[in-house]
């Protein structure tokens, strides 16, 4: 703080510019900003869960509501390829901590191409899969849920996208890492989501 | 009280958790749906207990 503090002095020791921030917390705001922003997330994603409950168990709907059928397999696959990115998003973040850019940089590309596939997957699902959302309260429910999740996956492959372009200018080291660390955190709370998603929507 | 999201390796440590409850949930509810639910309801209070007891 007193290094930063110095920075902003002249050799006069007069004050240019901003003073320097004050911070209370011993979290380091960036990674404050993204527990407050996955905090904000839980409520939504728990805001949509009510909904499903009132909807199954209030309501007593039907889940599936016939004639409609889950593609479960399909789903499972997908979630096989989800958390396997969180591996290799997890493995890229050991190799930069240990200096190893080719790792960070393959691991990162790997979890971009994993998170896709499985967006492109869904898309996919949702083109074939016979039912819309104005054919009740199931379906209603099913694209809310699978549709919030995929939006999220969406925001996470853009973190990726910036993460990996940074990764391949040189930007992060043994050192400097700490974009690839929050990144990272999104990206395994997204698949505890879709892991929570698939077992409430696909298996119970 | 323990921040599962801490850092990325307890964001991946309790990615891992979570993944082992929802193999237990799955292989229950497989057998019979209402068991999977007692499951569930078993794996969230582990779950819960398992962040309450993190800080000891």
């Amino acid at each position: 703080m007193a290094a930063a503090h110095a920075e902003h002095l002249d050799h006069h020791g007069e004050h240019h510019g901003p003073p320097p921030p004050h911070y209370s917390s011993r979290v380091a705001p960036a990674t404050l900003g993204m527990f407050l922003f996955i905090g904000s997330e839980i409520m939504l994603f728990g805001a949509f869960f009510t909904a499903y409950f009132f909807v199954r168990v209030a309501n007593g709907t039907p889940w599936p509501t016939p004639p409609f059928e889950l593609p479960i397999y399909v789903a499972f696959i997908n979630t096989c390829i989800l958390v396997t990115s969180s591996f290799t998003i997890h493995w890229s973040l050991q190799s930069i901590k240990k200096g190893n850019v080719w790792g960070l940089r393959a691991g990162l590309l790997l979890t971009f191409l994993m998170g896709l596939t499985f967006l492109i997957s869904q898309v996919m699902e949702y083109l074939r899969i016979g039912f819309n959302t104005g054919d009740g309260a199931f379906p209603t429910i099913f694209f809310c849920l699978t549709g919030l999740h995929g939006a999220h996956v969406f925001v996470g492959l853009t973190i990726l996208l910036f993460m990996t372009i940074r990764a391949f200018r040189g930007h992060f080291s043994a050192e400097h890492h700490h974009g690839v660390e929050i990144g990272g955190i999104y990206w395994h709370f997204v698949d505890v989501m879709w892991i929570v998603v698939y077992l409430t929507v696909y298996i119970l | 009280v323990r921040n599962p999201l801490r850092s990325e390796a307890e964001a991946f440590r309790f990615l891992i958790v979570v993944l082992g409850g929802a193999i237990v949930i799955a292989a229950a509810a497989y057998v019979n749906r209402w068991l999977g639910l007692v499951a569930a309801v078993l794996v969230i209070a582990w779950l819960v207990r398992w962040v309450r007891g993190g800080g000891e």
